[in-house]
Protein backbone atom coordinates (compact mmCIF):
# COMPACT_ATOMS: atom_id res chain seq x y z
CA UNK A 1 0.00 0.00 0.00
CA UNK A 2 2.19 2.59 1.31
CA UNK A 3 5.67 1.49 -0.36
CA UNK A 4 3.47 1.77 -4.06
CA UNK A 5 2.32 5.22 -3.90
CA UNK A 6 4.62 7.18 -6.04
CA UNK A 7 5.12 10.10 -3.82
CA UNK A 8 6.79 8.30 -1.19
CA UNK A 9 8.81 6.67 -3.83
CA UNK A 10 9.97 10.04 -5.05
CA UNK A 11 10.53 11.60 -1.69
CA UNK A 12 12.41 8.35 -0.52
CA UNK A 13 14.81 8.30 -3.59
CA UNK A 14 15.31 11.82 -3.42
CA UNK A 15 16.35 11.40 0.34
CA UNK A 16 18.68 8.22 -0.65
CA UNK A 17 20.32 9.95 -3.62
CA UNK A 18 20.95 12.90 -1.40
CA UNK A 19 22.47 10.76 1.12
CA UNK A 20 24.65 8.93 -1.26
CA UNK A 21 25.80 12.63 -2.83
CA UNK A 22 26.70 13.39 0.27
CA UNK A 23 28.90 10.78 1.06
CA UNK A 24 30.42 10.56 -2.59
CA UNK A 25 31.70 14.00 -2.12
CA UNK A 26 33.50 13.35 0.93
CA UNK A 27 35.19 10.15 -0.40
CA UNK A 28 35.73 11.88 -3.53
CA UNK A 29 37.72 14.55 -1.49
CA UNK A 30 39.41 11.74 0.51
CA UNK A 31 40.25 10.21 -2.85
CA UNK A 32 41.43 13.30 -4.12
CA UNK A 33 44.43 13.85 -1.27
CA UNK A 34 45.02 9.81 -1.59
CA UNK A 35 45.54 9.92 -5.29
CA UNK A 36 47.44 13.14 -5.41
CA UNK A 37 49.84 12.80 -1.72
CA UNK A 38 50.51 8.50 -2.51
CA UNK A 39 52.84 8.97 -5.06
CA UNK A 40 55.02 11.37 -2.67
CA UNK A 41 54.70 9.38 0.31
CA UNK A 42 57.63 7.09 0.47
CA UNK A 43 60.36 6.19 3.40
CA UNK A 44 62.60 9.47 2.57
CA UNK A 45 59.63 12.07 2.33
CA UNK A 46 58.79 10.44 6.06
CA UNK A 47 62.72 10.38 7.37
CA UNK A 48 64.35 13.85 5.76
CA UNK A 49 64.16 17.14 6.35
CA UNK A 50 62.73 18.96 3.84
CA UNK A 51 65.42 20.93 1.62
CA UNK A 52 65.13 23.17 -1.78
CA UNK A 53 62.33 25.87 0.42
CA UNK A 54 59.70 22.37 0.76
CA UNK A 55 59.77 21.20 -2.95
CA UNK A 56 62.64 18.60 -2.42
CA UNK A 57 63.30 16.38 0.90
CA UNK A 58 60.84 14.84 3.35
CA UNK A 59 58.87 16.39 5.95
CA UNK A 60 60.50 14.76 9.46
CA UNK A 61 61.10 17.76 11.20
CA UNK A 62 57.57 19.36 10.00
CA UNK A 63 56.09 15.90 11.52
CA UNK A 64 57.83 16.58 14.62
CA UNK A 65 56.93 19.86 15.33
CA UNK A 66 53.04 19.26 14.52
CA UNK A 67 53.50 16.31 17.55
CA UNK A 68 55.36 18.34 19.73
CA UNK A 69 52.86 21.05 19.44
CA UNK A 70 49.64 18.29 20.04
CA UNK A 71 51.26 16.19 22.45
CA UNK A 72 51.96 19.29 24.46
CA UNK A 73 48.42 21.09 24.06
CA UNK A 74 47.18 17.68 25.51
CA UNK A 75 49.72 17.68 28.08
CA UNK A 76 48.80 20.99 29.48
CA UNK A 77 44.92 20.64 29.20
CA UNK A 78 44.35 17.00 30.36
CA UNK A 79 44.77 17.48 34.12
CA UNK A 80 42.59 21.11 33.21
CA UNK A 81 39.79 19.40 31.42
CA UNK A 82 39.90 16.14 34.11
CA UNK A 83 39.23 18.32 37.23
CA UNK A 84 36.55 20.09 35.24
CA UNK A 85 34.94 17.45 34.58
CA UNK A 86 35.12 15.94 37.59
CA UNK A 87 33.94 19.46 39.57
CA UNK A 88 30.81 19.18 37.53
CA UNK A 89 29.96 15.40 37.76
CA UNK A 90 30.82 14.90 41.70
CA UNK A 91 31.01 17.86 43.37
CA UNK A 92 28.68 20.37 41.78
CA UNK A 93 25.02 20.58 42.92
CA UNK A 94 23.53 23.44 41.49
CA UNK A 95 21.35 22.53 38.32
CA UNK A 96 21.57 26.12 37.12
CA UNK A 97 25.02 26.87 37.60
CA UNK A 98 25.46 23.30 35.97
CA UNK A 99 24.24 24.61 33.13
CA UNK A 100 25.55 27.59 32.84
CA UNK A 101 29.02 26.19 32.81
CA UNK A 102 27.90 23.72 29.93
CA UNK A 103 26.45 26.93 28.14
CA UNK A 104 29.81 28.64 28.29
CA UNK A 105 31.86 25.06 27.12
CA UNK A 106 29.57 24.78 24.19
CA UNK A 107 30.61 28.54 23.42
CA UNK A 108 33.88 27.95 23.49
CA UNK A 109 34.00 25.04 21.43
CA UNK A 110 32.24 27.28 18.96
CA UNK A 111 34.69 29.94 18.83
CA UNK A 112 36.49 30.82 15.95
CA UNK A 113 40.37 29.50 16.66
CA UNK A 114 41.56 32.05 15.05
CA UNK A 115 40.66 34.11 17.82
CA UNK A 116 42.43 32.28 20.27
CA UNK A 117 45.81 32.60 17.92
CA UNK A 118 45.39 36.27 17.90
CA UNK A 119 44.38 36.91 22.35
CA UNK A 120 46.89 33.85 22.98
CA UNK A 121 49.66 35.34 21.29
CA UNK A 122 49.22 38.43 22.79
CA UNK A 123 48.70 36.76 26.48
CA UNK A 124 51.56 34.15 26.37
CA UNK A 125 53.45 35.84 23.51
CA UNK A 126 53.46 39.00 24.47
CA UNK A 127 52.90 39.36 28.63
CA UNK A 128 54.22 36.12 29.42
CA UNK A 129 57.54 36.97 26.47
CA UNK A 130 57.09 33.96 25.18
CA UNK A 131 57.12 35.15 21.82
CA UNK A 132 56.31 33.04 18.77
CA UNK A 133 57.85 29.72 19.70
CA UNK A 134 56.36 26.39 20.22
CA UNK A 135 55.52 27.17 24.20
CA UNK A 136 52.74 29.55 22.90
CA UNK A 137 51.47 27.46 20.33
CA UNK A 138 51.28 24.56 23.07
CA UNK A 139 49.31 26.78 25.55
CA UNK A 140 46.96 27.99 22.92
CA UNK A 141 45.90 24.90 21.60
CA UNK A 142 45.84 23.46 25.10
CA UNK A 143 43.00 26.12 25.81
CA UNK A 144 41.45 26.07 22.22
CA UNK A 145 40.75 21.50 22.60
CA UNK A 146 40.19 22.11 25.81
CA UNK A 147 36.39 21.90 25.31
CA UNK A 148 36.91 18.79 23.21
CA UNK A 149 38.58 16.93 26.37
CA UNK A 150 36.26 17.84 28.69
CA UNK A 151 32.90 17.18 27.00
CA UNK A 152 34.47 13.45 26.59
CA UNK A 153 35.50 13.38 29.99
CA UNK A 154 32.19 14.44 31.33
CA UNK A 155 30.23 12.04 29.34
CA UNK A 156 32.26 9.14 30.26
CA UNK A 157 31.70 10.02 34.12
CA UNK A 158 27.93 10.50 33.35
CA UNK A 159 27.66 7.36 31.46
CA UNK A 160 28.76 5.75 34.38
CA UNK A 161 26.31 2.56 35.54
CA UNK A 162 24.68 3.93 39.08
CA UNK A 163 25.57 0.69 40.74
CA UNK A 164 29.57 1.17 40.61
CA UNK A 165 28.58 4.30 42.77
CA UNK A 166 25.95 2.61 45.20
CA UNK A 167 29.00 -0.32 45.87
CA UNK A 168 31.68 2.70 46.23
CA UNK A 169 29.13 4.43 48.40
CA UNK A 170 28.08 1.11 50.67
CA UNK A 171 31.93 0.84 51.12
CA UNK A 172 31.98 3.98 52.65
CA UNK A 173 34.29 5.74 50.19
CA UNK A 174 34.92 9.56 50.85
CA UNK A 175 34.00 11.17 47.43
CA UNK A 176 38.08 12.18 46.74
CA UNK A 177 38.10 8.18 47.31
CA UNK A 178 35.22 7.74 45.18
CA UNK A 179 37.17 9.68 42.16
CA UNK A 180 40.31 7.59 42.56
CA UNK A 181 38.97 4.48 42.91
CA UNK A 182 36.09 4.22 41.00
CA UNK A 183 34.98 7.30 38.73
CA UNK A 184 38.55 7.38 37.46
CA UNK A 185 39.39 3.71 36.63
CA UNK A 186 36.21 2.85 35.33
CA UNK A 187 35.69 5.83 32.48
CA UNK A 188 39.51 5.23 31.44
CA UNK A 189 37.47 4.73 27.82
CA UNK A 190 36.22 7.70 27.71
CA UNK A 191 39.33 9.73 28.89
CA UNK A 192 41.27 7.72 25.95
CA UNK A 193 38.48 9.10 23.52
CA UNK A 194 38.60 12.81 24.64
CA UNK A 195 42.36 12.62 24.48
CA UNK A 196 42.42 11.27 20.84
CA UNK A 197 40.10 13.34 19.80
CA UNK A 198 41.59 16.36 21.36
CA UNK A 199 45.13 15.19 19.74
CA UNK A 200 43.05 15.27 16.25
CA UNK A 201 41.72 18.85 16.62
CA UNK A 202 45.15 19.82 17.36
CA UNK A 203 46.88 18.53 15.16
CA UNK A 204 44.96 19.60 12.17
CA UNK A 205 44.74 23.44 13.79
CA UNK A 206 46.48 25.93 11.65
CA UNK A 207 44.56 29.66 11.66
CA UNK A 208 45.65 29.67 15.55
CA UNK A 209 49.55 28.74 15.14
CA UNK A 210 50.46 29.87 11.73
CA UNK A 211 51.34 33.59 13.17
CA UNK A 212 52.43 32.56 17.05
CA UNK A 213 53.95 29.25 17.21
CA UNK A 214 55.31 28.22 13.70
CA UNK A 215 58.54 29.09 11.14
CA UNK A 216 58.96 27.87 7.38
CA UNK A 217 62.64 26.96 7.80
CA UNK A 218 65.68 27.69 9.82
CA UNK A 219 65.10 25.86 12.60
CA UNK A 220 64.39 21.95 12.53
CA UNK A 221 63.82 21.06 16.66
CA UNK A 222 63.42 23.45 19.12
CA UNK A 223 66.20 23.82 21.19
CA UNK A 224 64.96 26.14 23.90
CA UNK A 225 61.46 27.38 25.34
CA UNK A 226 61.32 30.17 22.66
CA UNK A 227 62.08 28.77 19.39
CA UNK A 228 59.15 28.27 16.98
CA UNK A 229 58.96 25.16 15.16
CA UNK A 230 57.75 23.85 11.78
CA UNK A 231 54.71 22.28 11.54
CA UNK A 232 52.90 19.91 8.70
CA UNK A 233 50.26 22.55 8.36
CA UNK A 234 51.72 25.69 8.13
CA UNK A 235 54.04 23.57 5.57
CA UNK A 236 51.25 23.06 3.54
CA UNK A 237 49.97 26.71 3.86
CA UNK A 238 53.06 27.92 2.49
CA UNK A 239 53.49 24.85 -0.31
CA UNK A 240 49.99 25.41 -1.43
CA UNK A 241 50.65 28.76 -2.34
CA UNK A 242 53.39 28.19 -4.57
CA UNK A 243 51.14 27.63 -7.58
CA UNK A 244 54.17 28.30 -10.17
CA UNK A 245 56.11 25.55 -8.61
CA UNK A 246 54.72 21.65 -9.80
CA UNK A 247 57.16 20.26 -7.03
CA UNK A 248 55.82 22.35 -4.01
CA UNK A 249 52.49 21.83 -5.10
CA UNK A 250 53.12 17.75 -5.16
CA UNK A 251 54.99 17.99 -1.82
CA UNK A 252 52.21 19.81 -0.18
CA UNK A 253 49.53 17.04 -0.91
CA UNK A 254 52.08 14.44 0.16
CA UNK A 255 52.33 16.41 3.57
CA UNK A 256 48.22 16.78 3.30
CA UNK A 257 48.05 13.01 3.22
CA UNK A 258 50.35 12.47 6.25
CA UNK A 259 48.38 15.00 8.38
CA UNK A 260 44.76 13.73 6.84
CA UNK A 261 46.01 9.85 7.72
CA UNK A 262 47.13 11.21 11.47
CA UNK A 263 43.66 12.92 12.23
CA UNK A 264 42.04 9.67 10.37
CA UNK A 265 44.08 7.49 12.60
CA UNK A 266 43.54 9.18 15.58
CA UNK A 267 39.68 9.48 14.92
CA UNK A 268 38.82 6.05 14.07
CA UNK A 269 40.83 5.05 17.40
CA UNK A 270 38.67 7.80 19.34
CA UNK A 271 35.77 5.93 17.98
CA UNK A 272 36.79 2.94 18.47
CA UNK A 273 37.44 3.58 22.43
CA UNK A 274 33.29 5.17 22.64
CA UNK A 275 32.16 1.81 20.94
CA UNK A 276 34.03 0.27 23.77
CA UNK A 277 32.90 2.78 26.40
CA UNK A 278 29.22 2.20 25.42
CA UNK A 279 29.19 -1.26 25.79
CA UNK A 280 31.02 -1.21 29.11
CA UNK A 281 28.15 0.95 30.45
CA UNK A 282 25.67 -0.92 28.84
CA UNK A 283 26.46 -4.27 30.82
CA UNK B 1 38.14 24.79 38.35
CA UNK B 2 35.19 24.64 36.18
CA UNK B 3 35.57 28.29 36.53
CA UNK B 4 38.18 28.41 33.60
CA UNK B 5 35.70 28.16 30.90
CA UNK B 6 34.30 31.37 32.37
CA UNK B 7 37.48 32.76 32.89
CA UNK B 8 38.70 32.18 29.51
CA UNK B 9 35.20 33.22 27.48
CA UNK B 10 35.39 36.03 29.55
CA UNK B 11 39.22 36.69 29.11
CA UNK B 12 39.02 36.46 25.27
CA UNK B 13 36.03 38.95 25.41
CA UNK B 14 37.53 41.72 27.36
CA UNK B 15 40.67 41.39 25.84
CA UNK B 16 39.50 41.77 22.68
CA UNK B 17 37.44 44.51 23.63
CA UNK B 18 40.11 46.15 25.52
CA UNK B 19 42.70 45.83 22.44
CA UNK B 20 40.04 47.20 20.07
CA UNK B 21 39.18 50.78 22.07
CA UNK B 22 41.96 52.65 20.64
CA UNK B 23 40.16 52.32 16.85
CA UNK B 24 36.51 52.16 17.86
CA UNK B 25 37.70 55.69 20.16
CA UNK B 26 39.26 57.04 17.01
CA UNK B 27 36.50 56.19 14.21
CA UNK B 28 33.66 55.14 16.36
CA UNK B 29 30.16 53.68 14.64
CA UNK B 30 32.65 54.53 11.14
CA UNK B 31 34.33 51.53 11.92
CA UNK B 32 32.06 48.87 11.50
CA UNK B 33 30.04 50.99 8.83
CA UNK B 34 32.97 52.43 6.73
CA UNK B 35 33.36 50.15 3.34
CA UNK B 36 37.28 51.26 2.90
CA UNK B 37 40.20 49.39 4.58
CA UNK B 38 43.72 50.88 3.86
CA UNK B 39 45.61 50.16 6.34
CA UNK B 40 47.56 52.94 8.54
CA UNK B 41 44.86 55.73 6.48
CA UNK B 42 41.26 54.40 7.59
CA UNK B 43 39.56 51.36 8.78
CA UNK B 44 35.98 49.79 7.65
CA UNK B 45 34.76 46.07 8.57
CA UNK B 46 31.87 46.28 6.15
CA UNK B 47 33.23 44.31 3.73
CA UNK B 48 34.62 42.19 6.04
CA UNK B 49 31.02 41.21 7.78
CA UNK B 50 29.25 41.35 3.92
CA UNK B 51 32.14 38.90 3.12
CA UNK B 52 31.33 36.18 6.13
CA UNK B 53 27.98 36.56 5.89
CA UNK B 54 28.41 35.64 2.09
CA UNK B 55 30.04 33.17 2.34
CA UNK B 56 28.49 31.17 4.98
CA UNK B 57 25.18 32.12 3.62
CA UNK B 58 26.47 30.09 0.36
CA UNK B 59 27.44 27.17 2.13
CA UNK B 60 24.74 26.74 3.85
CA UNK B 61 22.43 26.57 0.45
CA UNK B 62 24.69 23.93 -0.60
CA UNK B 63 25.18 22.49 2.41
CA UNK B 64 21.36 22.32 4.18
CA UNK B 65 19.53 19.89 1.14
CA UNK B 66 22.38 17.06 1.62
CA UNK B 67 22.48 17.65 4.91
CA UNK B 68 19.40 17.16 5.89
CA UNK B 69 18.41 14.43 3.56
CA UNK B 70 21.48 12.81 4.43
CA UNK B 71 20.06 12.73 7.91
CA UNK B 72 16.56 11.77 7.37
CA UNK B 73 17.35 9.19 5.30
CA UNK B 74 19.92 7.58 7.60
CA UNK B 75 17.50 8.08 10.79
CA UNK B 76 14.86 6.57 9.18
CA UNK B 77 15.69 4.52 6.23
CA UNK B 78 19.06 2.39 7.02
CA UNK B 79 19.24 -0.90 9.11
CA UNK B 80 20.70 -0.34 12.60
CA UNK B 81 24.11 -1.25 10.80
CA UNK B 82 23.91 0.61 7.33
CA UNK B 83 23.52 3.69 10.29
CA UNK B 84 26.70 3.23 12.38
CA UNK B 85 28.83 2.94 9.37
CA UNK B 86 27.24 6.37 7.75
CA UNK B 87 27.47 7.85 11.24
CA UNK B 88 31.19 6.47 11.68
CA UNK B 89 32.12 8.00 7.81
CA UNK B 90 30.88 11.09 8.91
CA UNK B 91 32.55 11.23 12.25
CA UNK B 92 35.99 10.57 10.22
CA UNK B 93 35.65 13.46 7.72
CA UNK B 94 34.18 15.75 10.43
CA UNK B 95 38.15 15.50 11.42
CA UNK B 96 39.45 16.44 7.71
CA UNK B 97 40.76 19.40 8.70
CA UNK B 98 40.91 23.22 7.07
CA UNK B 99 44.32 23.50 5.92
CA UNK B 100 42.88 20.38 3.55
CA UNK B 101 40.69 21.51 2.26
CA UNK B 102 41.96 24.85 1.91
CA UNK B 103 44.67 23.00 -0.48
CA UNK B 104 42.38 21.36 -2.50
CA UNK B 105 40.75 24.75 -2.58
CA UNK B 106 43.70 26.42 -4.33
CA UNK B 107 45.19 23.69 -6.13
CA UNK B 108 41.90 22.49 -7.70
CA UNK B 109 38.63 24.07 -7.09
CA UNK B 110 39.41 27.52 -7.51
CA UNK B 111 40.43 26.64 -10.99
CA UNK B 112 37.34 24.50 -12.03
CA UNK B 113 35.09 27.58 -10.63
CA UNK B 114 37.40 29.37 -12.91
CA UNK B 115 36.93 27.06 -16.03
CA UNK B 116 33.12 26.00 -15.65
CA UNK B 117 32.16 29.73 -15.30
CA UNK B 118 34.75 31.33 -17.41
CA UNK B 119 35.88 33.82 -15.18
CA UNK B 120 39.67 35.32 -15.28
CA UNK B 121 40.14 34.05 -11.72
CA UNK B 122 38.86 31.58 -9.54
CA UNK B 123 39.11 33.00 -6.28
CA UNK B 124 35.36 34.48 -5.88
CA UNK B 125 33.21 33.84 -2.76
CA UNK B 126 31.28 31.19 -4.39
CA UNK B 127 34.35 29.03 -4.28
CA UNK B 128 35.35 29.70 -0.71
CA UNK B 129 30.99 29.28 -0.46
CA UNK B 130 31.81 25.68 -1.63
CA UNK B 131 34.25 24.66 0.23
CA UNK B 132 32.84 25.73 3.48
CA UNK B 133 29.94 23.50 2.88
CA UNK B 134 31.43 20.57 1.91
CA UNK B 135 33.37 21.26 5.07
CA UNK B 136 30.58 21.32 7.83
CA UNK B 137 28.45 18.86 5.98
CA UNK B 138 29.88 16.08 8.07
CA UNK B 139 28.71 17.98 11.45
CA UNK B 140 25.27 18.76 10.47
CA UNK B 141 24.68 15.59 8.60
CA UNK B 142 26.10 13.64 12.08
CA UNK B 143 24.41 16.30 14.46
CA UNK B 144 20.71 16.42 12.89
CA UNK B 145 20.41 12.48 12.33
CA UNK B 146 21.85 12.51 16.97
CA UNK B 147 18.30 14.33 16.61
CA UNK B 148 15.85 12.27 14.46
CA UNK B 149 17.12 9.49 15.73
CA UNK B 150 16.42 10.10 19.51
CA UNK B 151 12.60 10.79 18.47
CA UNK B 152 11.29 8.43 21.06
CA UNK B 153 9.64 4.80 19.24
CA UNK B 154 6.31 5.54 20.50
CA UNK B 155 5.94 8.43 18.38
CA UNK B 156 6.46 6.58 15.70
CA UNK B 157 4.29 3.61 16.33
CA UNK B 158 1.12 5.43 17.31
CA UNK B 159 1.47 7.26 14.43
CA UNK B 160 1.96 4.25 12.01
CA UNK B 161 -0.85 2.81 14.05
CA UNK B 162 -2.94 5.74 13.08
CA UNK B 163 -2.84 4.74 9.27
CA UNK B 164 -0.25 6.97 8.43
CA UNK B 165 2.28 6.39 6.05
CA UNK B 166 5.92 6.19 6.55
CA UNK B 167 6.47 9.40 4.72
CA UNK B 168 3.28 11.15 6.58
CA UNK B 169 4.76 10.13 9.91
CA UNK B 170 8.36 11.66 9.46
CA UNK B 171 6.54 14.92 7.89
CA UNK B 172 4.28 14.96 11.30
CA UNK B 173 5.22 13.30 13.71
CA UNK B 174 9.50 12.72 14.07
CA UNK B 175 10.62 15.76 12.40
CA UNK B 176 8.33 18.13 14.09
CA UNK B 177 9.92 16.36 17.46
CA UNK B 178 13.50 16.38 16.18
CA UNK B 179 13.19 20.64 14.66
CA UNK B 180 14.79 22.14 17.74
CA UNK B 181 17.85 19.67 17.94
CA UNK B 182 18.13 19.84 14.23
CA UNK B 183 18.19 23.92 13.87
CA UNK B 184 20.56 23.65 16.75
CA UNK B 185 22.91 21.24 14.01
CA UNK B 186 22.56 23.59 11.80
CA UNK B 187 23.91 26.79 13.69
CA UNK B 188 26.27 25.27 15.15
CA UNK B 189 27.57 24.42 11.72
CA UNK B 190 26.97 27.43 10.25
CA UNK B 191 29.14 29.28 12.92
CA UNK B 192 31.73 26.91 12.64
CA UNK B 193 31.94 27.78 8.97
CA UNK B 194 31.79 31.93 9.90
CA UNK B 195 34.75 31.16 12.06
CA UNK B 196 36.84 29.19 9.25
CA UNK B 197 40.28 30.64 8.44
CA UNK B 198 42.22 28.69 6.55
CA UNK B 199 40.44 27.08 4.19
CA UNK B 200 38.44 30.30 3.30
CA UNK B 201 41.38 32.85 3.15
CA UNK B 202 43.27 30.64 0.63
CA UNK B 203 40.28 30.85 -2.16
CA UNK B 204 38.41 33.39 -1.36
CA UNK B 205 41.05 36.01 -3.44
CA UNK B 206 41.33 38.46 -0.21
CA UNK B 207 39.57 41.79 -1.71
CA UNK B 208 38.10 44.27 0.87
CA UNK B 209 35.13 45.27 -1.49
CA UNK B 210 31.89 44.44 -1.30
CA UNK B 211 30.70 43.57 -4.82
CA UNK B 212 28.70 45.06 -7.51
CA UNK B 213 25.82 44.14 -7.27
CA UNK B 214 26.46 42.57 -3.48
CA UNK B 215 24.84 39.77 -4.64
CA UNK B 216 27.55 38.37 -7.42
CA UNK B 217 28.95 35.39 -6.08
CA UNK B 218 31.77 35.78 -8.85
CA UNK B 219 33.57 38.24 -7.38
CA UNK B 220 36.45 38.43 -4.90
CA UNK B 221 35.90 39.19 -1.18
CA UNK B 222 37.35 38.84 2.09
CA UNK B 223 35.50 37.39 5.15
CA UNK B 224 36.79 38.37 8.66
CA UNK B 225 38.30 35.15 9.71
CA UNK B 226 40.17 35.46 6.69
CA UNK B 227 41.23 39.03 7.26
CA UNK B 228 42.74 38.33 10.62
CA UNK B 229 44.50 35.48 8.92
CA UNK B 230 46.34 37.55 6.30
CA UNK B 231 46.63 40.45 7.99
CA UNK B 232 47.41 39.50 12.19
CA UNK B 233 51.30 38.49 11.04
CA UNK B 234 52.39 41.50 9.31
CA UNK B 235 50.68 44.04 12.12
CA UNK B 236 51.56 41.74 15.37
CA UNK B 237 50.60 43.09 18.59
CA UNK B 238 50.60 46.56 18.38
CA UNK B 239 49.62 49.59 16.18
CA UNK B 240 46.03 51.08 15.24
CA UNK B 241 45.66 48.35 12.56
CA UNK B 242 46.22 45.66 15.56
CA UNK B 243 43.24 47.58 17.09
CA UNK B 244 41.61 47.63 13.87
CA UNK B 245 41.90 43.67 13.45
CA UNK B 246 41.04 43.00 17.28
CA UNK B 247 38.04 45.25 16.76
CA UNK B 248 37.07 42.95 13.79
CA UNK B 249 37.99 39.92 15.94
CA UNK B 250 35.49 41.37 18.36
CA UNK B 251 32.97 41.71 15.83
CA UNK B 252 33.36 37.86 14.93
CA UNK B 253 33.27 36.98 17.99
CA UNK B 254 29.55 38.53 18.39
CA UNK B 255 28.55 36.95 15.34
CA UNK B 256 29.66 33.30 16.06
CA UNK B 257 28.52 34.10 19.52
CA UNK B 258 25.18 34.42 18.48
CA UNK B 259 25.12 31.55 16.40
CA UNK B 260 26.23 29.46 19.07
CA UNK B 261 23.96 31.01 21.43
CA UNK B 262 21.08 30.76 19.21
CA UNK B 263 21.66 26.59 18.00
CA UNK B 264 22.66 26.04 22.10
CA UNK B 265 19.19 27.66 22.59
CA UNK B 266 17.32 24.72 20.55
CA UNK B 267 19.36 22.13 21.60
CA UNK B 268 18.99 22.55 24.70
CA UNK B 269 14.88 21.93 24.64
CA UNK B 270 15.86 18.55 23.40
CA UNK B 271 17.67 17.49 26.32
Amino acid sequence: MSQSDPLEKFVRGLLGVLTLLAITLLVVIFGIVFWKGAPVIDWEFLTQASSNFGASGGILYQLAGTVILMAGAVAVSLPVALGTALFQTEYLKSDRLKKLFRNLIYSLNGMPTILFGLVGYMIFGVYLKAGVSWLTGTLILAVMILPTLQVSFQQAVEALPEKYRDAGMALGLSPTAMVYSVIIPQSVFGIITGVLLGLARAAGETAAIMFTATTFSGILLPQTWTDPVPTLQTHILVLAQEALNPQAVAHAWGAGLVLLSLTFILVAGALFCRSKMQMESER
Amino acid sequence: MSFISLVLIAGLFGFLVLQSVPILAEQKWDFLLGRDWWAGEVYGALPMIYGSCMVTGVASLLVLPLALGGAIFTSEFLSAKQRLWVKAMMELFAGITGIIYGLLGVALMAGWVKDSFGLIDGNTILTAGLLLGIMILPTILTLAEDALHAVPGCYRDTSLSLGLTKLQMIKSAVIPQALPGIAGAIFLGLGRAMGETIAVMLVIGGLDKIADPWYDLFAPAQSIASKLGREAAEAIGSGLQWSALMALGLVLFFMVMFLTMVGNLFLKRVR
